[in-house]
């Protein structure tokens, strides 16, 4: 129990850390692609699968981590990635964004969780048992897809970090833009920790560093798999609720420490306050945080868990189900926001702005 | 003219899809002044100013996770 909490909570609240003050945001580097036209969060995302597939793979031929099959139920895949990707724009977070989020006093961001840790259980062992079964009874040939392709993974690695690595080139090539911050008002490590905006470059090789260090962390409890999100978020609900201390495995502690890491990000950067959004804001929270309880348990993980891990793994069930996560998130960007401003407009709502007089 | 566009209590990408609307009923020369408190607008404002042609007048932090920014519309935008 020990390790559990000690590994469990140190690799949560490093994870935590970084995110919050990388601003590491999956839903929105998917969402600004089609919103505003801007890949620079997307190409993070890919250096953080790229990142952790090499560390992993090498970890796994080295013997230290073992790599379990991961089942290819095609149609959860599908259907499960598409509702969690509508459900991450509604609830304004991705798995580990809601998390870190509540860390900086976001409420709505609350609200969003504990819907999504309700539709979790709800889903893999509750009254929408039925549709999960229903859904994950079809199961496809392979796991991985060097396997259906009779390859060594190193191959699909090394492509992969290849493409990854040209795309950051052709990205960095570009003439920076130069963004005004805030003036710094803090020094040395200080500053580094808690006030520069950090590249996201920099903070998606820090994620990918981390997500190597959880499987060898996760395994020494006897959990054999890397960073995952739905299932302890779904485990805490289930804990708190029946008392059973089987539910807390390494990864409750993670999702409890990336909470903890990004409060302590936000205090020290004068980030945190307790922030209440508007009604419609908590609505859509809500049911956004079901929905992504529900398609992330058809779709065996979310942002995380089929996104950067399952990904990086190279197995069916990550790629199928990224893609149809990133093709849920911008259908409901596109009807969420971006017809409802185009909706606005059209009716010249005057909005929320007031002109002032100077 | 000042506009002044109080998006405190939202969280993104509201901030910017708001910011973006207010911008398009100014013209060139005129600054948009935003108060807000999503953590992760203080990334996506600035730069989706500049990547617009606008201006960055001033940006500070007013109070504990809380922002000002105000933004002069560029003759592009």
């Amino acid at each position: 129990m020990f390790a559990k909490i000690g590994l469990g909570l140190l690799c949560g609240i490093v994870l935590g850390f970084v995110l919050q003050r990388g601003r590491f945001c999956v839903v929105s580097a998917y969402r600004d692609v089609i919103l505003v036209k801007d890949n620079r969060m997307f190409i993070a995302v890919l250096i953080a699968i790229a990142v952790q597939s090499i560390g992993v793979y090498a970890l796994a031929g080295l013997g230290l981590i073992q790599l379990t099959d991961v089942p290819f139920t095609w149609l959860g895949a599908i259907v499960g990635g598409f509702v969690f990707g509508w459900g991450i724009v509604l609830a304004g977070g991705c798995a580990t964004g809601t998390w870190y989020r509540a860390g900086e006093g976001l409420l709505g961001s609350w609200i969003a969780l504990f819907a999504y840790m309700l539709g979790t259980v709800a889903t893999k062992s509750g009254v929408l048992k039925p549709a999960h079964d229903a859904l994950t009874r079809h199961k496809g040939g392979d796991a991985f897809i060097y396997t259906t392709l009779g390859i060594s993974p190193w191959v699909l690695i090394l492509l992969f970090a290849a493409l990854v690595s040209l795309i950051v080139w052709r990205h960095l090539r570009q003439p920076a833009l130069v963004v005004p911050t805030l003036k710094p008002r803090k020094s040395g490590l200080a500053h580094l920790l808690f006030e520069k905006r950090w590249h996201p470059f920099v903070t998606a090789l820090l994620v990918g560093i981390i997500a190597i260090a959880a499987w060898p962390m996760s395994e020494a409890t006897g959990r054999m798999f890397g960073l995952g999100i739905t299932t302890p978020s779904g485990n805490l609900l289930r804990y708190i609720t029946t008392g059973d201390a089987t539910y807390l495995d390494w990864a409750v502690f993670l999702v409890l420490g990336i909470a903890l890491g990004s409060y302590i990000a936000a205090k020290g950067s004068g980030e945190f306050r307790w922030r209440l959004p508007d009604v419609k804001t908590i609505r859509h929270n809500f049911v956004g945080g079901l929905l992504m309880g529900f398609g992330a348990s058809i779709a065996g993980g979310c942002t995380i868990g089929n996104g950067l891990v399952n990904t990086s793994l190279f197995t069916w069930q990550g790629w199928v189900a990224t893609l149809f996560i990133i093709a849920g998130t911008w259908s409901a960007t596109y009807v969420v926001i971006m017809r409802g401003r185009r909706k606005e407009t059209a009716g010249a709502a005057p909005g929320q702005t007031a002109p002032l007089s100077m | 003219m000042k506009k002044h566009l109080q998006v405190i209590g939202m969280v993104c990408p509201f901030p910017l899809v708001e910011a973006e609307q207010a911008m398009r009923e100014l013209s060139p020369g005129q600054e948009l002044v935003i108060d807000f408190d999503c953590t992760q607008a203080t990334e996506s404002l600035p730069r989706w100013a500049v990547k617009h042609g606008h201006q960055v007048v001033s940006f500070e932090q007013t109070g504990d996770a809380q922002w000002q920014i105000t933004i002069r519309k560029g003759a592009a935008g």
